[in-house]
């Protein structure tokens, strides 16, 4: 849950009236455009990516115009561009105006929770605007502060003499970072990153900073996000349609957490624990359709509604169904097992058979029960099988899932389709 | 990261034996929630008593029920503390929004507290991030959130989560190993992996994989030097976070660094803390420990890299050789014998006959011990076990698709339902799959030997309630009270005895006409259930309709072959078992269905048979037909049909009274017929199924019926009457009746809107035709109801006419055409009924046999015959999975009208 860009940044900021620079929607006007120009003399065109997409300027994906036609054009030019960075691509829908702040000094400002002193943390340079990994350590402030009193004044303060900043630029950031704060542990921020923040001239005499670029992180477990009504499609891209059902199962009795992986792939594997899902991601790759953890002692009826859920978006494609698990603590298997094996019986009577071999491995409470309700399931169902209880290493269950996706793969699905008396 | 400096001063611990003593006492916030319920008591017993007492508000006084006595429960912390109570570590269950509030509770109002263990999931940053620092300044060590907590294997002790599972003696081996985990699933699976190499533990944690770990890498390590009793130690760890950065230690340890292949994924799963960036992702976590460890590379099976310092692995099955080498190093043996390996062990298996190759068609293994003998124990157990829920307004046997107005029961369409018999939807019902031409054989006996009610007081019984103007669903519940438990105790015992019998004998089906009873060995006692001395009639008489018939039960066989003279009742439980059992052995239904299975035949038999007066009933013959006929060769919708409509039925009459009552089964679970059907077992508590009165619910599904619900079919057939009355129609089935629809479709409409139009103008309710129009069905230019579209094509492609249906499409398109209706109405599902049961009674009704009051209560009771079916299926479905009076609604949901 990312928000990057200054079109949300800059509603954020002004809950905390916290300077920045002017910026214009999509919607605008082309009036209202060009009084922009008229006012700061030069304008930036950067695309609207949903999510957490960084590294625009350098991808040059940030266009500049001292005229509305220049403007338009760049308009037009990023207006659906696509950015790639990393794995992630991201396509741009509409563009923001955004006044161009001519300043001497930049300042980059990140707040974090730093796992290296378990408080959270202030990262600031007053040599901003660049890659701060590009930076040496002598000009990049680190700071960790106490939660129950904020980020302060005196911290900013002597954060810059450490620094050496220009003298003209404390006061004024002293005066206006500690806004920042409230807007980062009010709202349920995991991170919040200005870069840059420009000192600028607004009145003779004294600088203010202006923040020109906005990212920042948020906590889907923190219930704090919700006081800012951020529009609810403002994080759909990050979800593909069965992880957003999926996700409106996320209680805290129970997890619901899936990740599409490959959705090409023949391995459907649903997961118990974090552990197992590392374990289990590592080794299959590619061949699994989702990374997911299910653990934490789901009830009966959420169990099922996750299956049936993850059996309606990708039984079809699956060749192995592959359940997999450590020995459970506390994740009671009879009730998780039985949920699970009902759905796979509701689904067969809903839609038909599908050809799918079916691996399990597990451990944990009532387990005998739990194991003997799949089994007698999917001797009803007529699919093929094995059980591997906890006592049989996980990585080589995972092993045997595999060599049964490839056995599959080379004939055993069509095989088994013609036995079901169905098209493979 | 923090220092060695900072490391004390951030923690108590200074030892791992220091973590879960025989000495903490523990006091637990939520400890009447869902996880700490099942939780709690097996910890506090394995640890010898160590929860001093728990917190949840609004139910002080309240106890938690453990092996060691009772856990009290109070309000919040302060109340247990002023009752006297001293604890010392905090374990918090609370939901996540609370757990913030739920430490600062405990260190504030304790300053004894000094551990604090956090189990739940989901807790936020910025509360964790509070926590950090209130816990600092208390000097507070703190376990989680989001982890399973602590273990120590030499004291028995476990404080906070569920390591080592509902047993953990049997993963939590005393030995020299500590483990520290990211997993709380993984600190479990790693000791039991352990102990395959012989490894034992002393102290066994779960730090979380939050964001913010309190008992951090480098607090255990410290702990880990300063612990005499653990001679090494396994780290599970996971990528994120700096945690792991410059650690020390002076003892050999195995590190097991996963996630490589994480870094792909862009949010974490599971572990909201293992996300790592550019600079702590798993390869980075990796060459930490390489450094550590001073190892070049990662340890496997074929290239064991290790030194005295330890070894790094990528994979949880390497960590006990892994472990046994960096030992052997330091000239230390494992702990004690290896108890089982890892190897690929498949406890159940089944190729389905596939060609597979040799290494997926593995040799199955026994269970280890105690598994081998639960299993062996639990498949013992015959039929399937539901899980108890609260069912009102739920239904596992039926459920009506919104959209398409169309029920399913066990999964069929009603639409499908109907061109079934009302014997195989009966059976459908109950054992949630349509059964085969034996199972009919066999059921149709059993029910043809209970309609004739010569000589039962029961039939005087309806014949006065009838007399008394009651409505026909009255008359039925009348005869259905009289089928009470009693009644059908004897065969019920039956069904018990030869699920003892042949539950464990392999017989998989109950026509399995070649299976051996020879080997089936009955004691006494059971056969006393089964047999008498004397010759039973009507045992005979079903055995003989049996052979007659062709039917082939192993059961029956088997009461054959016991050399005296089977029961009735044993007969009749004979039959209904043959019938369950295959669905009984594939754990499709519960014993407790296979076991009411005769009541349910006899209250069919009595419902059919209690809808004609005592006048019917004779001592040889049912309507006029020999009982040796109808034991010998009919069905019960042939019977059924034979008790409504007086006059045996052909093929082509049959057909059309079967589609009728197998459209009319159910309307799913919110209908009122059904919610009587499940309000009566609700209220008999299903949570003890053998109490339920079948024959009850019977009557609850009965009187929730009446002249709207069920008899409301008559208003179709009035209408129809109304407009056929005058004309000289005989035969309703001829499409050659040389009757002028169309004129007498345009004629109705007109005057149906001139009245519309006068009614309207003074204010009047405009009444509806019946069978036209309905809410789901309605706004398209020409709307059908897909059930109509379905049984008009099934006709027609039977080439069967009904006129009536005929003019009711005549009439929507005639009532559109002259501007009556806005656009074509449906002809809906009611108007098939009708106009299938008029079809039927036409004859009878044109010669004078049946008068209106007559053809009203037909069409009634020919509904009670088909909603039998459907509410039998719900009345067994709550009784095997509803909860004691869960159909009951909340006060808060009920208003008052004034």
């Amino acid at each position: 849950m990312n928000i990057s860009g200054m079109l949300y940044g800059s509603k954020l900021l002004d809950i905390v009236e916290f300077p920045r620079t002017e910026v214009l929607g999509p919607e605008s006007s082309n009036q209202q455009i060009k009084e922009l120009i008229a006012r700061h003399g030069e304008v930036f065109i950067k695309p609207i990516f949903l999510g957490g997409i960084g590294k625009k300027g350098k991808a040059g994906l940030v266009g500049r115009a001292k005229d509305l036609k220049t403007a338009l054009k760049e308009k037009e030019r990023l207006y659906f561009v696509e950015h790639k960075v990393g794995n992630n691509i991201a396509k741009a829908n509409g563009v923001t105006f955004e006044a161009a702040i001519p300043a001497e000094h930049e300042i980059y400002l990140s707040l974090t929770d730093s796992t290296r002193y378990r408080a959270p943390t202030m990262m600031m340079t007053h040599v901003g605007g660049v890659d701060i990994e590009a930076l040496p350590k002598d000009q990049i402030a680190e700071i960790p502060f106490d939660p129950t009193t904020g980020l302060k004044s005196f911290v900013i303060t002597n954060a810059l003499a450490d620094l050496k900043a220009p003298r003209e630029i404390i006061s004024p950031l002293a005066q206006n970072l500690p806004k920042l704060w409230d807007l980062f542990h009010h709202y349920g921020m995991t991170t919040l990153e200005l870069n840059p923040i420009r000192m600028s001239q607004v009145k003779p005499g004294s600088l203010t900073p202006l923040a020109c670029d906005f990212k920042c992180g948020f906590d889907r477990d923190d219930p704090r996000v919700r006081r800012l009504n951020l529009p609810s499609d403002l994080f759909a891209v990050d979800y593909s349609d069965f992880e957003q059902e999926i996700n409106q199962l996320r209680t805290y009795q129970g997890q619901s957490d899936v990740s599409v992986i490959n959705p090409n792939g023949t391995i459907l594997a649903p997961t118990f624990g974090g552990g197992a899902n590392s374990l289990v991601t590592e080794f299959l790759g590619d061949d699994a359709i989702i990374s997911s953890d299910f653990g934490g002692n789901p009830p009966y009826q959420k169990m099922r509604e996750v299956m049936r859920i993850c059996l309606k978006h990708w039984l079809k494609q699956t060749n192995v169904l592959f359940i997999i698990g450590g020995k459970a603590n506390n994740t009671d298997i009879f009730v998780t097992f039985r949920a699970m094996a009902d759905a796979l019986r509701e689904y067969f009577s809903n839609h038909g058979p599908v050809p799918i071999y079916v691996v399990i491995g597990r451990g944990g409470p009532n387990l005998s029960r739990g194991l003997l309700t799949f089994k007698d399931v999917l001797e009803q169902l007529g699919l093929p099988y094995r059980i591997f209880a906890f006592d049989s290493a996980m990585t080589d269950v995972v092993r045997y899932a595999q060599a049964a996706d490839k056995w599959m793969k080379a004939g055993g699905r069509e095989m088994l389709a013609k036995q079901l008396g169905i098209a493979a | 990261m923090d220092n060695d400096q900072d490391v004390k001063l951030s923690t108590n611990i200074r030892s791992l034996a220091e973590l879960a003593t025989p000495t903490d006492r523990v006091c637990v916030l939520n400890i009447l929630g869902n996880e700490s319920r099942t939780v709690t008591p097996i910890s506090h017993s394995y640890s010898g008593g160590n929860v001093v007492f728990g917190t949840a508000p609004g139910k002080q006084g309240k106890v938690l029920e453990t092996p060691l006595g009772n856990v009290p429960v109070y309000d919040n912390v302060r109340e247990g503390l002023d009752a006297g109570h001293a604890f010392n570590v905090g374990v918090v269950y609370l939901p996540p929004s609370a757990v913030r509030d739920g430490v600062i509770e405990l260190v504030r109002v304790n300053p004894e507290c000094k551990k604090i263990i956090i189990l739940t999931e989901k807790v936020p940053v910025h509360d964790s991030r509070i926590i950090r620092s209130r816990a600092r300044l208390r000097k507070v060590d703190v376990f989680g959130a989001n982890c399973l907590g602590i273990a120590d294997a030499w004291n028995h002790i476990r404080i906070g989560g569920a390591l080592g599972g509902d047993k953990p003696e049997e993963t939590l081996k005393k030995g020299s190993v500590a483990i520290y985990s990211n997993s709380g699933n993984f600190t479990t699976t790693i000791a039991s992996y352990l102990m395959a190499a012989g490894w034992g533990t002393t102290t066994s944690i779960s730090s979380g994989k939050d964001v913010y770990i309190h008992f951090a890498p480098v607090e255990f390590t410290y702990a880990l030097d300063n612990d005499a009793r653990s001679k090494a130690a396994v780290m599970y760890i996971e990528p994120g976070g700096y945690y792991e950065q410059n650690l020390k230690l002076n003892k050999p340890l195995v590190a097991c660094v996963v996630g490589r292949w994480k870094s792909k994924l862009t949010r974490a799963v599971g572990h909201a803390g293992a996300m790592g960036g550019s600079g702590d992702n798993a390869e980075a976590k990796e060459k930490w420990f390489q450094d550590l460890l001073q190892v070049d590379g990662i340890y496997t099976p074929e290239n064991p890299i290790c030194t005295t310092r330890g070894a790094l692995v990528t994979n949880i099955a390497h960590i006990p050789e892994a472990l046994t080498a960096v030992m052997k190093l330091h000239g230390v043996e494992p702990d004690f014998a290896p108890q089982g390996d890892l190897t690929l062990k498949p406890w159940f298996g089944n190729t389905q006959g596939l060609p597979v190759p040799p290494e997926l068609d593995l040799p199955l293994v026994d269970p280890i011990q105690p598994y081998k003998d639960q299993i062996a124990e639990l498949s013992k157990q015959v039929g399937a076990i539901f899980p108890r829920e609260a069912m009102k307004d739920r239904s596992g046997s039926s459920l009506m698709d919104p959209k398409t107005q169309v029920t399913k029961v066990s999964g069929v369409s009603v639409l499908d339902a109907a061109g079934y018999p009302l014997e195989s939807n009966y059976c459908l019902a109950l054992l949630h799959e349509h059964n085969d031409a034996n199972d009919n054989a066999l059921l149709n006996t059993a029910i043809a030997c209970d309609v004739n009610l010569h000589g039962n007081p029961l039939i005087d019984l309806v014949d006065t309630v009838r007399a008394a103007g009651n409505s026909p669903n009255t008359v039925l519940s009348t005869a259905c009270a009289a089928i009470g438990p009693n009644t059908i105790n004897n065969a019920r015992i039956a069904v018990d005895t030869f699920m003892e019998l042949f539950g464990h004998s392999g017989l998989m089906q109950g026509d399995h006409s070649d299976f051996n009873i020879a080997n089936i060995e009955t004691s006494p006692e059971q056969i006393k259930h089964l047999v008498t001395d004397t010759p039973d009639p009507k045992a005979e008489a079903m055995l003989a309709g049996l052979a007659a018939r062709g039917a082939k039960s192993v059961f029956v066989d088997y009461l054959k072959s016991l050399g005296q003279h089977p029961t009735a009742d044993a007969v009749l439980a004979a039959i209904t078992t043959s019938i369950a059992w295959n669905a009984l052995m594939r754990k499709k239904i519960t014993r407790t269905t296979a076991r009411n299975l005769p009541w349910y035949a006899r209250l069919m038999s009595v419902i059919i048979g209690a809808a004609v007066g005592s006048d019917k009933h004779q001592k040889d013959s049912f309507c006029g037909v020999a009982n040796i006929d109808l034991i010998n060769k009919w069905s019960a919708t042939e019977i059924a049909y034979l008790a409504l409509l007086g006059e045996t039925p052909t093929p082509e009459k049959l057909f059309p009274f079967q589609v009728l009552l197998g459209l009319i089964i159910s309307n799913g679970p919110g209908t009122i017929s059904a919610q009587g059907a499940k309000g009566a077992v609700s209220a008999d508590g299903p949570e003890t199924p053998e109490r339920v009165q079948i024959n009850k619910a019977m009557i609850g599904f009965m009187t929730h019926t009446g002249y709207s619900h069920g008899g409301n079919g008559y208003e179709g057939i009035q209408f129809l009457i109304e407009r056929f009355a005058n004309t000289d129609l005989q035969d309703a089935g001829k499409a050659n009746h040389g009757i002028d629809l169309a004129t007498m479709s345009k004629e109705y409409a007109l005057a149906f809107g001139a009245e519309k139009k006068a009614r309207k103008s003074v204010g009047d309710a405009v009444r509806n035709i019946p069978g036209i129009n309905h809410p789901i069905f309605k706004g398209q230019l020409v709307n059908k109801d897909p059930r109509e579209v379905y049984l008009s094509e099934l006709f027609a492609k039977r080439g069967e006419f009904n006129i009536f249906h005929a003019f009711y499409s005549s009439l929507v398109q005639a009532l559109y055409d002259n501007g009556i209706t806005a656009n074509v109405f449906c002809v809906n599902i009611d108007a098939v009924i009708a106009a299938l049961l008029l079809k039927l009674l036409w004859p009878r009704y044109r010669s004078g046999d049946f008068s209106e009051a007559a053809l009203e209560s037909a069409a009634f009771t020919a509904f009670l015959f088909g909603r039998t079916v459907g509410c039998a299926g719900e009345i067994d479905d709550h009784t095997n999975r509803g909860r004691n009076m869960d159909t009951r609604t909340a006060a808060s949901k009920c208003s008052f009208v004034s």
